[in-house]
């Protein structure tokens, strides 16, 4: 044997590059397979039937074919662009996407890292795609990106504090910041216990991260009828589809994942039944995020678009105030709710 | 609003030719609809007449176009032939009638007033008729072409304006090869 | 409507120490998804409102006035069903209307209630391709497949009959080209049928829509004297109140045999707009049906000479196209070809009043109203 692998000991390093790779396979296979899902369920929404040759069966190589075909495009830069700025912001709005998925528990002892302040990290990661845009929007020299990076930033700031909120609300519940421990920390029946907050603050959180990931009916910063692509206008080949389309669905699963933790019960089974813990905990999981998955794509073809002055009213007059209201209900929960009531 | 009192064209003869007298030359009736002629100087004033009066109300305005008639009837009918033409197409939802107002224009230097401050849907018209007959209305906000390109030469509603078939009257106007260009073609 | 600022207002708000901003002009087109072909509308735009806008058209224009003057009037029938290509059928009507006139050709009755039908399934397609296309602005996509599953058995039964999916070149001065296949008239009956079974499910979806509510209510409204100056028709005259159809006021063909409703609307936004053209659907659907039952026997074509000559005399024809009044003025001097031939298109008249609708509107309104005042570009440039 040779002498370094004798040296070798497993540590934290070799250990992080192992769970590195597995994000980084993971990630863009399973942004693939939410493409798929995005393009099959809309279909079949519509009376069509969505992509049914590629790969032979119904379809399934659609997105990996769209994939190489715009990896394979030439990259158009131009030539009024300020250059360094434009090339960097799809990384910059994909990368904190990828980021997103270090503290997702897909299983008790299934997770990148588990945090003490997994949910501040969460938020605040959350958040950066948006500068990416603005990046994108200002670095394009072309209006259309401008007028959709700046209503992107506008969305940004009135829909990040509902989410904010209501993940504290969840926190406050759990009384810890630690991802492993929200998870842990709910009971059956998840979301419906204590009645009324978690399934409003779950409503306020769908509608914020739809707000966020830019999904219609919120997507104004990418409205294809009105300005082009938003920021993304000038972008071409690979960079387009980095910061947008796979940005687009990477995000909408990393949500899901976040919104099964907070709310779904992550990993745990469904119901309290001796018999259901042999399933593992990752197919719980997966279960679950395909549900919340379905929920967004589903949301997707179903409404128009709302104008960006309707939604900052439904943020700031909606959403915020209500956010803010749950806060103190689940406080006055936690404080005067007698014992027998928690479980 | 609908349609008030139906009125039969000869009844709106008379109301044509009690409200406006001389200002209208001769009105016929032809397929039902009112055909009446004026001068260039008194298009506003009956334009306005026709909208307001109560009798009348041809409150809707349908088009304006022009028709150059220095070829009407063909080469051997010369006796037919004639100037060039502004037609004001107008409609009376309230009473179901039909005016097609005739102003007769210089054909070398058409000249007209502008009718769009009193029907504002003349004022794309008017462009037209600048870009196609070369008509110069005056009081026009924004008398600039519509159709046609800015740099084009000439007025293809004119008779005048031969439609090249499938030859060029008018030579290619940029460079026809590389060595063209070369050489300071555009 | 928002206040615009004029540039007085903004030094002062500067005095006052606030940001000093300018207006951008925005080119909105010539290729824009939101404007369906080469229109381009020049904005100029303070943030996100609407100071300006100005409708910049002729990209598309063929010069239809001057080429017919150079074809007989066979050529010119098939030339005018490219103007406004979603309603091919409906352009040819006119046309032929006023070759009739100066001809004083009768048209059969089989003809008439024939071309009743055609126009009225004509219409059908063109208005739901319309609410295809509004509902795909408002960012809602999925009508527009609803709408394409309805407009496909439609098409394939006119296509049966006419053997054109667009410009169908099935009429003729003094009737139709030829009868109608076998089989075509339970086709279309059967095809109308489900237009009307289904639309209130499509309606749903869109017009029972908050979100529509709050996109079109109140935005872009057009008053009645708009209309009236502007020479607005069809389903946007109609939703601002004004009852206008040139099927009920001078009806021709056999449109006083029918028992239809003409939808108006009151406010004249972009909702009611709207909501006239989904009804107008379900009123063409109905004259189908009834034009079907009372269909008579009999040939299709009138007398018609050889040679198609009509002769000294000008008239003006107009007709109820699906996207409002559109009208010939033929002048004949007795030749082949019209000495002149004036068209008067619905869409030219609607655009025209855009500048006046679109001055103090959002970004995002601007395209609602764009896409509710339901322009065909081949119908503006023609």
């Amino acid at each position: 044997m040779p002498e370094f692998i004798q040296n070798f000991e497993l540590t934290a390093w070799w250990i992080l590059a192992i769970k590195l790779i597995v994000v980084l396979t993971v990630v863009p296979v399973g942004a693939l397979a939410g493409g798929y899902a995005l393009h099959k369920v809309m279909a079949h929404l519509q009376h069509r039937l969505g992509p049914m040759y590629a790969g032979g069966f119904h379809g399934w190589a659609q997105t990996l074919a769209d994939g190489i075909k715009f990896v394979l495009k030439e990259d158009i830069i131009p030539e009024k662009a300020d250059k360094p700025v434009f090339k960097y912001a799809p990384a910059i709005i994909f990368i904190p996407i990828l980021l997103l998925y270090l503290v997702i528990p897909v299983d008790r002892r299934l997770i990148v890292q588990d945090l003490d302040v997994g949910l501040f990290y969460l938020l605040a990661v959350s958040s950066i795609p948006a500068i990416g845009i603005l990046m994108a929007g200002w670095s394009s020299a072309n209006k259309y990106a401008l007028i959709g990076a700046l209503r992107s930033a506008a969305q940004l700031i009135a829909y990040e504090l509902p989410i904010v909120l209501s993940a504290a609300t969840v926190a406050m519940l759990a009384g810890t910041l630690s991802v492993v421990g929200i998870v842990e920390a709910q009971d059956w029946p998840f979301l419906f216990w204590p009645p009324g907050i978690g399934l409003i603050a779950f409503i306020i959180f769908f509608a914020g991260s739809v707000a966020e990931m830019n999904l219609p009916p919120f997507d104004m910063p990418v409205a294809e009828s009105e300005i082009i692509t938003g920021a993304f206008t000038e972008y071409s080949g690979m960079r387009f589809i980095f910061g947008y389309f796979f940005a687009e669905t990477a995000h909408m699963i990393a949500f899901s994942g976040l919104a099964v933790t907070f709310f779904l019960g992550g990993y745990r089974p469904i119901v309290p039944w001796e018999p259901l813990t042999v399933i593992p905990g990752i197919v719980w999981f997966m279960l679950k995020l395909f549900v919340m998955v379905f929920l967004y794509l589903w949301v997707r073809p179903t409404f128009p678009r709302l104008r960006e002055d309707q939604l900052q009213k439904f943020a700031w007059k909606g959403l915020i105030p209500g956010s803010l209201g749950l806060i103190l209900v689940a406080g006055a929960w936690i404080l005067y709710a007698p014992e027998w009531l928690w479980h | 609003m609908s349609v008030q009192e139906r009125v039969s064209a000869e009844e709106a003869v008379e109301r044509l030719r009690s409200t406006l007298g001389d200002d209208v030359g001769d009105v016929e009736v032809r397929f039902g609809h009112l055909d009446a002629t004026c001068s260039a100087e008194n298009l506003r004033h009956v334009m306005t007449t026709l909208r307001d009066e109560p009798g009348l109300r041809f409150e809707f305005f349908t088009f304006l176009s022009a028709i150059d008639r220095s070829e009407f009837g063909g080469p051997d009918k010369p006796d037919k032939h004639g100037g060039l033409e502004l037609i004001v197409h107008l409609y009376s939802p309230a009473h179901v009638l039909h005016i097609n107002v005739r102003v007769p224009l210089d054909l070398a230097d058409p000249r007209c007033e502008s009718i769009s401050a009193i029907y504002r849907g003349a004022n794309w018209h008017e462009r037209e008729m600048r870009d196609m007959f070369g008509i110069q209305f005056e009081g026009h906000p924004n008398l600039t072409g519509i159709y046609l390109p800015e740099d084009f030469e000439g007025h293809p509603g004119l008779r005048s304006f031969k439609l090249p078939n499938r030859a060029f009257i008018k030579p290619w106007p940029g460079a026809k090869d590389p060595e063209e260009a070369a050489a300071g073609g555009r | 409507m928002t206040q615009i600022r004029t540039p007085e207002d903004v030094a002062r708000e500067v005095a006052e120490g606030g940001l000093a901003t300018q207006q951008m002009i925005l080119n909105v087109g010539p290729q824009h998804p939101a404007t369906h072909g080469v229109f381009r509308l020049l904005a100029t735009i303070d943030g996100e409102i609407l100071a300006e806008a100005e409708p910049v058209i002729g990209y598309m224009h063929r010069g239809y006035e001057k080429l017919v003057e150079a074809r007989d009037y066979r050529q010119i029938t098939n030339l005018v069903s490219r103007m406004d290509w979603l309603s091919g059928f409906n352009n040819e009507l006119p046309l032929a209307m006023a070759l009739e006139t100066l001809m004083e050709i009768e048209v059969p009755p089989r003809a008439q209630w024939l071309r009743v039908v055609m126009l009225e399934m004509n219409r059908i397609l063109n208005h739901l391709m319309f609410f295809a296309s509004f509902g795909a602005e408002l960012g809602a996509i999925t009508p527009t497949f609803y709408a394409f599953r309805e407009r496909e058995d439609i098409q394939l039964a006119m296509e049966s009959a006419t053997g054109g999916r667009m410009h169908f070149g099935f009429m003729r001065p003094g009737g139709l080209k030829e009868d109608v296949p076998r089989g075509f008239i339970a086709q279309a009956l059967k095809s109308v049928r489900q237009v009307i079974a289904r639309l209130d499910q499509y309606e749903d979806l869109l017009v029972g829509n908050e979100i529509f509510k709050q996109r079109t209510v109140d935005v872009g409204v057009l008053s009645r004297e708009q209309v009236m100056s502007y020479g607005v028709s069809g389903p946007i005259a109609r939703g601002s109140g004004v009852s206008d159809d040139v099927r009920k006021d001078e009806p021709y063909l056999v449109y006083d045999r029918f028992d239809f409703n003409v939808p108006i609307g009151h406010s004249g936004d972009c909702f009611d707009r709207f909501w006239v053209l989904v009804h107008e659907v379900v009123e063409s659907a109905r004259i189908v049906e009834q034009a079907i039952e009372g269909l008579p026997a009999g040939p299709v074509l009138g007398k018609v000479p050889r040679v198609i000559q009509a002769p000294e005399g000008e008239v003006y024809v107009r007709a109820e196209n699906p996207l409002g009044e559109l009208g010939y003025y033929l002048a004949s001097d007795g030749d082949r070809r019209p000495y002149r031939l004036k068209i008067r298109t619905p869409s030219f008249n609607n655009v025209s009043v855009l500048p006046e609708v679109l001055r103090g509107t959002f970004v995002a309104d601007m395209i609602a109203i764009l896409g509710s005042f339901f322009f065909v570009l081949g119908d503006i440039d023609r």
